[in-house]
């Protein structure tokens, strides 16, 4: 199987990828690969994760727990959190410290690693994209393969879904960008032309009129859909770009880059408003906004992602979640929410090279859930827009859904038993 | 929300200062922007409406309806319909949701303007040339035209002492413009014996009438409190009046005055006025010259004028203000293109790097305490992680003004649009060949088969989608 744990060739940032490029002075002075322990060191003491279950470290979770909800009380709390209290003051809810998704149905079909995984904007669809050179839309509730989109000449290695969920956009190692129609499975007779190199990443804008495209060329261009053209190009980076998004009102853009810069733009003026890099200059791979838009969440290739407040002052990390491994390939992840409605917390999730997906809640950085089941690297994982579901995709070819057990009370139950779709 | 992140003297600045932008498919003559400022109708000589995306800077939509030039353009409150008025006689409105035509509406003669009600775009109330203005019910499929007034209203001393020379002449007025109050109450019209009536849109009775000029008042436009008007007239002074609140019952109209605020003129050049129009908040008022290539702004406060924006080489004819940014989009007659004014924005230094910092004049550095101690890089991270405790919250979204909400209706995104490009019409005769569309060309088919609703067209378009696609190569490989 070790083909299978190959995906798209040009995803995978290993040693030898850079070898091709002439040596400079800054890959030198990066740190090298195997400094990591550095991290392991910084680690949160391993009491959070999944081995709290057994009840090892329960004193100083407790402790750690209380400390953490003190510290809540005094700081300003957040509108929905003072509508919490108030609406249900004697019995504050506790706030979970696990979550428990179960594997609910493993989609196979594809013929080589997926690269990105992604829920359309109405949840009823799921977009998988693969080294194959194919995208592959799944029902997300039945788990059912509804189109095969092919047309790409080399591997995909990113999809975004147009707001209105009709429109798939993908980019591929042909250097084009496609557009396909999902009601058909047609593919718009355009494709967007114009990267030189790879494409790595895409994001349309919240009123689906324009596209954002990273590119392994350095550029980050800007495209007006409607006329197929760029629009404008912004002088991003100087390595490949990892990964672009757009903020939920479409007024700036953040694209990322190997050379370990973070760049937030204007998008009405094609400006760079805002520049984040860490101390370690590690590469990163793949960035995207919260969902409130105040933050970006970026990953990087020292098995750490990010959050960064990108407002205040010169912008500042805020949080670090560690505990998953992703030294060598581009992996992304996407922001969920768990809870009951009056008081729902944010939890992020992330693809791991020890093929686990990692759910960390937002505040308190600690592991809710390491989810257990693929056979390869995990290298898109992507949450429904309502309801309590992942879906992962990754190096062993499969796309994986999880549902959340609380979340079952409420959804009717879909096939009890992990189901597996061959298509 | 990119807001926060913007140099604040940039932000500050509340008037257009470049020329930053051209927009151009086919002969524009007229134009209007959306509520919400994202979109730009242009009408142009052809009969073709164009929705521009401001985003973009490209065609979002094409409409075609109209077989000669457009003459006004009105949208309604969500932004979803477009009313249109052609030199044709007629009046279109539009549904953008599929590009058809709910409602054509035609006229025994040239309209001057057509304004949608505000609250209800299936009203409508248009001006007419050498004939009374009417309010159009469109909510049935046959137009119901009511008529409303144009001779001044009089005080009951003044009827009985009207001579009957003066009926007649008061008989003989007619409206030149028309609009809507933001209230949708009561319909402001102005004369050709330079007199301005309020009527109220229920009762269509003038409840108030005041004489400005002498002269034919050519354009009336509101804040969008509707609190100040803007009046061009043909005596070549624009005119500002402050209104009181006509949506409170007790505003008694038998004793209001109103008085003029600002005049603006050009008193040594005696330039005349082709357009007026507000600013965003009506602290400003724009106009274009005849005759001339600048646009003049002046500032309502003291009444100065502040700017003239120059840029283009010819005379321009309909200026426009964005809803909510200090953008101006003015017409040009001469080459229908529509140029774009607004502020620009330096690339800042500091931003591009996260240690930059812009300072005025040289800084001495001072040297951290601990800047250069040597720790253990594993304490310096643990440290470090360690101060990262507290709370965030990455999901309460804050209101914003003017910001695009769920429910709202959003124009489709049309890939398969045809023609596209916002430049010159350029169609492929041949293998490699291609010539310029005659200007004339889009009216032909138009005046064949009239009756195909432009939905039809759009099928057709998908439908064709492959053809057409290859075309849409060719042209670019050829621009």
């Amino acid at each position: 199987m070790e083909d299978s744990a190959e995906p798209s060739p040009k995803r995978r940032r290993s040693e030898d990828g850079y070898e091709e490029s002439p040596p400079r002075r800054r890959q030198i002075s990066r740190s090298p690969s195997n400094v990591s322990p550095q991290y392991r060191l910084a680690e949160r003491p391993a009491h959070h994760g999944y081995s709290r279950a057994d009840g090892a470290d329960d004193s100083e979770d407790a402790l750690d727990h209380r400390f953490y909800r003190d510290r809540r009380s005094t700081e300003s709390p957040s509108p929905s959190e003072l509508h919490a209290r108030r609406s249900l003051t004697p019995p504050l809810p506790e706030k979970p410290t696990q979550l428990h998704y179960r594997q609910k149905l493993v989609l196979k079909g594809h013929k080589k690693g997926i690269s990105a995984v992604k829920f359309s904007p109405d949840g009823r669809w799921i977009a998988s994209c693969s080294a194959d050179a194919t995208i592959k839309i799944w029902d997300s509730r039945t788990g059912k393969l509804e189109h095969t989109l092919e047309g790409h000449l080399a591997g995909v290695s990113t999809i975004s879904w147009s707001p209105d969920s009709k429109i798939l956009a993908s980019g591929s190692d042909d250097k084009s960008i496609r557009l396909w129609d999902v009601a058909t499975g047609q593919a718009h007779p355009v494709p967007l032309l114009g990267h030189h190199n790879y494409i790595y990443s895409l994001a349309f804008s919240p009123k689906g009129n324009m596209l954002v495209s990273g590119s392994y060329d350095e550029a980050v261009f800007l495209w007006d859909l409607r006329a197929a053209k760029v629009m404008r190009s912004l002088p991003a980076h100087s390595d490949p770009v990892g990964g672009v998004d757009f903020v939920r009102d479409g007024t700036l853009i953040v694209s990322c880059a190997s050379d370990g810069l973070i760049r937030v733009w204007d998008t009405a003026t094609g400006q760079c408003l805002r520049t984040l890099v860490h101390e370690d200059n590690a590469p990163v791979t793949s960035v995207c906004f919260s969902p409130n838009g105040k933050y970006i969440l970026a990953w990087t290739l020292d098995s750490c992602i990010r959050l960064w407040n990108y407002v205040e002052g010169k912008g500042r990390c805020v949080k670090t979640y560690q505990g998953h491994t992703n030294n060598k390939y581009s992996i992304s992840g996407a922001f969920g929410v768990y809870g009951c409605p009056p008081c729902q917390y944010a939890f992020v999730a992330s693809g791991s090279e020890d093929k686990t997906i990692v759910l960390w809640d937002v505040s308190s950085k600690n592991v809710m859930q390491r989810l257990e089941g693929h056979t390869g690297v995990v290298l898109g994982v992507d949450t429904h827009p309502t309801q309590a579901i992942i879906v992962s995709g990754g190096a062993d070819r499969t796309v994986r859904i999880w549902r959340s057990d609380e979340d079952m009370q409420h959804q009717q139950p879909i096939e009890p038993e992990p189901l597996i779709t061959d298509a | 929300m990119n807001l926060s992140l913007v140099d604040p003297f940039v932000l500050a600045q509340d008037c257009p200062e470049a020329l930053t932008g051209r927009l151009r498919s086919g002969h524009s003559t007229s134009i209007r922007f959306s509520h919400r400022g994202d979109l730009l109708a242009s009408g142009r000589l052809d009969g073709i409406v164009v929705i521009f995306d401001i985003e973009t800077n490209g065609v979002a939509r094409k409409l075609r309806g109209h077989t000669r030039q457009v003459q006004s353009l009105s949208w309604s409150a969500d932004d979803r319909y477009l009313l249109s008025a052609s030199q044709d006689w007629k009046c279109v409105l539009w549904d953008l949701k599929d590009g058809s035509r709910v409602r054509t509406v035609r006229f025994e003669a040239p309209i001057f303007i057509a304004e949608l009600h505000p609250k209800n775009h299936l009203l409508f109330v248009a001006a007419i040339f050498e004939d009374q203005p009417v309010l159009v019910d469109i909510s049935s499929e046959i137009p119901v035209k009511r008529t409303l007034p144009s001779a001044p209203r009089r005080s009951q001393v003044e009827r009985e002492n009207a001579s009957e020379k003066q009926a007649a002449q008061d008989a003989k007025q007619t409206s030149t413009v028309t609009v809507f109050t933001p209230s949708g109450e009561h319909v402001l019209a102005g004369t050709n014996k330079g007199w301005m009536n309020i009527i109220d849109t229920a009762t269509r009775q003038v409840q108030y009438s005041t004489r400005l000029t002498n002269n034919l008042i050519i354009f009336i436009r509101t804040t969008a409190s509707g609190r100040d008007i803007v009046v061009n007239s043909s005596d070549r002074i624009i005119r500002t009046l402050h209104l009181p609140d006509l949506t409170d019952p007790k505003v008694d109209f038998e004793n209001m005055r109103l008085e003029v605020e600002h005049k603006f003129q050009d008193v040594v050049n005696r330039l005349s006025w082709n357009h007026v129009s507000f600013s965003s908040t009506g602290e400003y008022v724009t106009a274009s010259t005849w005759m001339n290539h600048d646009i003049y702004v002046w500032e309502r406060g003291h009444g100065s004028l502040v700017k003239i924006l120059e840029g283009p080489k010819e005379e321009l004819s309909v200026v426009e203000w964005h809803p909510h940014r200090p953008f101006v989009a003015a017409v040009g007659v001469d080459s229908g293109r529509v140029y774009l004014w607004s502020i620009l924005t330096p690339q800042r230094w500091s931003a591009l790097a996260p240690d930059f910092v812009e300072v005025e004049e040289n800084v001495e550095y001072v040297e951290r305490e601990d800047e250069f101690d040597i720790q253990p890089i594993e304490e310096i991270h643990k440290r470090r992680l360690d101060l990262e405790d507290e709370e965030v919250d990455v999901l309460t979204i804050e209101p914003v003004k003017a910001e695009f909400e769920p429910g709202e209706f959003r124009m489709p995104v049309l890939l398969d649009i045809e023609a596209s490009d916002s430049e010159d019409e350029v169609i492929a005769i041949g293998a490699g060949q291609f010539r310029r569309k005659s200007p004339g060309q889009g009216r032909d088919w138009m005046n064949d088969n009239e009756a195909v609703a432009s939905g039809d067209e759009q099928k057709k378009a998908t439908a064709n989608g492959t053809a057409r696609a290859q075309n849409g190569t060719k042209r670019r490989r050829a621009e």
